[in-house]
């Protein structure tokens, strides 16, 4: 008989947020859980808990492993969880925030902006690559870096994320100008 | 001999080196005592002692744990308080 379930509701009995209710979303351990208010209802944050620190009751909801905020939220309306456990209903103002909060997490993620040097006067004006090959290599060379090109594509990209962002512009055209001039 | 103010025990005394070389007593009052738990009077954990003059200048978030009943009762006692205020519902 596990309490620790999927889907039960708890009293969180430690921590800054002792007194408040929450849900066990997920078990990641033999002593850890998954657990948020949700936030907008219980003011409890979306985090791990030790076992030891909660207290089920005996109340439960049915929600798949790893369910999200807006998607508890729905099913406490449906089961009428806010009579039971006498809380009140989150505002508008408290979802919006919510919402607002997941559309900035999601935004800092996917918008990784390069580096440039000089700050931001730099920004201001658009960078421009200086190409110091002269023209007859250029002609035997389109043909031999294209086949080059396609084999070491994936050698530039990787050291791209293993170097420092400032070192970038500088490792290109020397890398570029090693190639020519070995043949 | 001191003066009769500073005879009493109530004040501390510290002994100071002063440049020539020789130690000298200065007094100053002591500290506040520990605060206790409110229900198993045992001595409370993160909660600051000092007089008032000094306990003005320092942060409230430092002076005293930050969860329910934090100067007030120990985390065992919190705990036991709040299952059973919450559970009977």
């Amino acid at each position: 008989m596990n309490m620790f379930e999927i889907g039960r509701i708890c009293l969180k009995t430690a921590g800054r947020e002792a007194g408040k209710y929450c849900v066990i979303v997920k078990s990641m351990n033999d002593k850890f859980v998954l657990i948020t208010g949700p936030k907008a209802a219980t003011k409890v944050k979306r985090r791990r808990c030790n076992k030891e620190h909660l207290e089920p009751l005996v109340e439960k909801i049915n929600i798949h492993s790893d369910a999200s905020d807006t998607e508890i939220l729905k099913v406490f309306e449906h089961e009428k969880i806010y009579d039971k456990l006498s809380i009140e209903k989150p505002d508008t103002v408290a979802i919006k925030a919510m919402k607002e909060e997941k559309a900035k997490k999601k935004s800092l993620v996917q918008t990784r902006k390069p580096r440039l040097r000089g700050g931001k006067s730099a920004a201001a004006k658009p960078q421009e690559r200086k190409h110091k090959e002269p023209e007859k290599p250029k002609e035997k060379a389109p043909e031999k870096k294209a086949e080059k090109k396609v084999a070491k594509k994936h050698k530039p990209e990787k050291a791209k994320k293993a170097t420092k962002p400032k070192h970038k512009k500088e490792s290109k055209p020397a890398k570029k100008k090693a190639k020519v001039k070995k043949k | 001999m001191p003066r009769p103010a500073l005879r009493t025990r109530s004040l501390r005394r510290i002994l100071k080196k002063i440049p020539g070389g020789a130690y000298i007593i200065h007094y100053s009052k002591r500290k506040p005592s520990v605060a206790k738990c409110a229900r198993c009077k045992k001595p409370l954990k993160g909660v600051a002692r000092e007089r008032p003059s000094k306990l003005r200048k320092i942060a409230a978030t430092i002076k005293k744990p930050s969860r329910p009943y934090g100067g007030n009762l120990c985390s065992k006692c919190a705990k036991e308080v709040l299952k059973e205020t919450k559970l009977k519902r």
